[in-house]
């Protein structure tokens, strides 16, 4: 189908804004990276990275635009901080603790992917050709923190220790990243979200469990409560605030001017 | 912008940590399309191959389209040296290329065509009048 | 964005060099023939050119620090992306730059390590604030104009290795140009908020470009090792001149005023006045303008500008972060002998 109902218009509007909104979060907070990373070419390559989720909530946004009736920019920058759909993990800074940033990029990127995954075979075309395309690029992430993980926690006791901290700190939030937006499930019975016979929940931690474990890493993690309200429904940390707060900081200056 | 960035720990000094050395060099090869020959496009530092590949996608792969990376340890390479290795010969090497035979044969056509033109002529000539 | 225009040569005059190959080697030079890294060098030429590529590519890295400050806070997604980009190609350039510098004898470690204690130097530029969105824009557009007018001199030079990066490096300082003027372009024809936001950065940018090529020529700079053996090509006069009359015009259709300014410790501009001596020479077809304050030059090269500390600081920082990361990956590879 090329245009939604009526009734699944707003939900699809927050998954899309989910699917957006983290990008453009960990995008932002990895781009802040450049310039500082551990090794130059790691710098480079991390930035790229970076800019792929910049990019990709562009063309999620540019997607959203005809139905919000908003631009790519606006949608970005102009909102409220309860109107951002994004997922508590992508708010948090990592203080230039590379740990921490690979950690949360692994929890990220193996979601991303298979959200993306499922997002391409979506019976809103659109939608399903730009998931589609995403989601090769998204592979590319993913292979690149996969070898991060195994190297740090094969590399030595400090390495395995810094990154086995960072896992544990992170996976008792990353879960959330599955918290649902309002109506989820009628996008789901509708085939506009579809997911796979294997529950998505469990295909992540599969494979997070199977990367730590070739590092030699314990990680556990269990599925969100499902009462729990979190980024999805606009609950958002502190973090977000000042987030917001500095990547709006000029654009605020003057909203609606071209920069 | 990031406190870290805005007010970075206060650091004077000698440093006190150990020197580390540097990675493995590894030269790296890009092709632009499928079919093309790959080219020399820089080094990258790393730890083995697999990294070395890692890095030089992001580095030397997003500035222009790129298919395909090869990347060598660049102590591998050995190579000749400009002042004492000579490769081209200095006597006339016309004789293994093209462009040694070009004149010769061009020359040899127009002769041959020539004779072929004369004896259709002839043949032409020997039938009007008889 | 860059330059190595600062960089003196101390010529060791204990170091007697075999007189025919010195005449060999200044021969190829003379003949316009390129130098690689197996010829035959002289002592100095060798000690010259890492210290070039070294101080080049110090610049490189600590220049992806002003800008890096405003990647969190560019005002849109396009201009977010371009300066993520831009200040990565700086990452990438400072990359190739210390493998030019590797491969004639020195570890990347150590040169990172040199760059962080004050052993060796960056470019000047790099020790001003950018305090402003609008200073974002004139760095693109001044900055990296002056950088691009450098580095193509640099690309006729005679070192096979640093010609062959500069090739590489001006296609990508391109981008970063004209994104700059781009993003000039729009301040000034934008608002008045805008307006002011551009020709206030003008104002703190503006000498620090004329800065940019280093300072007057000696008189005898044409004989001297840099341009005999062409590791330099223009002189910094010809270069600044170049600068100055490619960028007044334009500075005026934008309309933005030249001033001479005094500016405060911290980098600040405190007081301005029209530029007094701005005018063209019908004769000589050159713009001229106020000198810049070439004590002040001096004074930030020795450390004493608004930015030193904190950009060492922060390059320091993230040497000491990475070292655990490092150490990890080296896997008991440490020490290595810099790559033939």
């Amino acid at each position: 189908m090329d245009n939604l109902p009526e009734n699944l218009k707003q939900p699809m509007i927050d998954l899309l804004l989910a699917v957006a909104d983290d990008k453009l979060m960990l995008g932002h907070r990895n781009s802040d990276w450049t310039g500082l990373g551990p090794i130059l070419e790691e710098d480079i390559a991390f930035s790229s990275l970076a800019q792929d989720e910049i990019a990709h909530a562009q063309v999620i946004y540019e997607l959203l635009s005809p139905l919000v009736d908003k631009t790519a920019d606006e949608l970005a920058y102009g909102r409220s901080i309860d109107q951002y759909r994004c997922a508590q993990i992508v708010e948090l800074p990592d203080g230039f603790d590379w740990a921490v940033a690979i950690a949360r990029q692994f929890f990220c990127d193996h979601f991303d992917r298979l959200r993306l995954r499922a997002l391409s075979h979506s019976s809103y075309k659109p939608l399903a050709d730009v998931a589609s395309r995403l989601a090769a690029e998204e592979q590319v992430h993913v292979d690149h923190v996969d070898a991060w993980i195994v190297r740090l926690g094969k590399g030595n006791t400090d390495s395995k220790q810094r990154l086995q901290t960072a896992l544990d700190q992170l996976s008792p939030i990353a879960p959330m990243l599955f918290e649902p937006v309002d109506h989820e499930a009628e996008l789901i019975t509708a085939g506009l979200y579809p997911q796979a016979e294997t529950d998505m929940f469990h295909a992540w931690r599969d494979v997070l469990q199977h990367v730590a474990h070739e590092g030699g890493l314990a990680l556990e993690l269990s599925p969100p409560n499902a009462g729990a309200q979190g980024g999805r429904r606009g609950h958002h940390s502190e973090h977000l605030k000042s987030l917001l707060d500095e990547m709006c900081e000029v654009y605020r200056l003057e909203p609606g001017v071209a920069w | 912008m990031s406190k870290i960035r805005e007010h970075p720990p206060d650091a004077n000094g000698e440093m006190t940590s150990p020197k580390e050395g540097d990675l493995e060099a590894f030269a790296v090869f890009v092709q632009l399309q499928r079919g093309d020959p790959h080219i020399y496009a820089g080094c990258v530092d790393a730890a083995d191959a697999k990294m070395a590949l890692q890095f030089a996608r992001e580095h030397y792969g997003q500035d222009q389209p790129c298919v395909n990376i090869w990347v060598v340890p660049k102590q591998a390479i050995a190579a000749t040296e400009y002042d004492k290795d000579l490769i081209w010969r200095y006597t006339d090497q016309t004789y293994r290329l093209a462009r040694g035979y070009a004149k010769g044969v061009r020359e040899k056509w127009e002769k041959i065509r020539a004779k072929n033109d004369l004896d259709d002529y002839e043949k032409e000539d020997l039938k009007e009048m008889f | 964005m860059s330059g190595s225009s600062n960089v003196g040569m101390h010529i060791d005059h204990n170091v007697q060099e075999d007189p025919e190959k010195l005449a060999e080697f200044e021969a190829k030079i003379d003949a316009g023939q390129l130098i690689e890294p197996d010829d035959w060098l002289p002592q100095a030429y060798r000690t010259g050119m890492l210290k070039m590529a070294e101080h080049h590519a110090n610049s490189e890295i600590i220049g992806a620090l002003p800008e890096g400050e405003w990647i969190t806070r560019a005002p849109s997604l396009r201009r977010k992306l371009a300066l993520t980009a831009k200040v990565q190609d700086e990452v990438g350039h400072g990359q190739m730059l210390y493998r030019v510098s590797q491969d004639l004898g020195k570890t990347r470690d150590q040169m990172l390590r040199d760059l962080i204690t004050g052993v060796t130097k960056y470019h000047n530029v790099f020790n001003y604030p950018a305090p402003t969105w609008g200073d974002i824009a004139m760095i693109q557009w001044l900055i990296d104009g002056a950088a691009i007018m450098n580095q193509k001199s640099l690309a006729d030079g005679a070192y096979g290795p640093y010609v062959r990066t500069m090739k590489r490096i001006n296609m990508e300082e391109a981008f970063h140009f004209k994104c700059g003027e781009d993003m000039v372009l729009t301040l000034m024809s934008g608002t008045a908020q805008q307006r002011v936001l551009g020709q206030d950065a003008f104002d703190r940018w503006w000498y620090p470009s004329l800065m940019f090529f280093g300072p007057p020529d000696k008189p005898n700079c044409r004989n001297l090792p840099p341009m005999r053996w062409r590791m330099k090509t223009v002189t910094n006069d010809d270069l600044r001149q170049r600068f100055i009359n490619r960028f007044v015009p334009a500075a005026k259709d934008l309309g933005l005023n030249i001033h001479v300014v005094k500016k405060s410790d911290d980098g600040m501009v405190i007081e301005k006045q029209l530029d007094p001596n701005l005018h063209y020479d019908e004769s000589t077809e050159n713009w001229t303008v106020t000198d810049p304050d070439w004590e002040e030059f001096y004074r930030v090269i020795r450390g004493g500008g608004p930015c030193n500390k904190q950009r060492l600081s922060l390059r320091r920082f993230s040497y000491e972060q990475g070292r655990w990361v490092r150490s990890a990956i080296m896997n008991g590879r440490a020490g290595l002998p810099p790559a033939a």
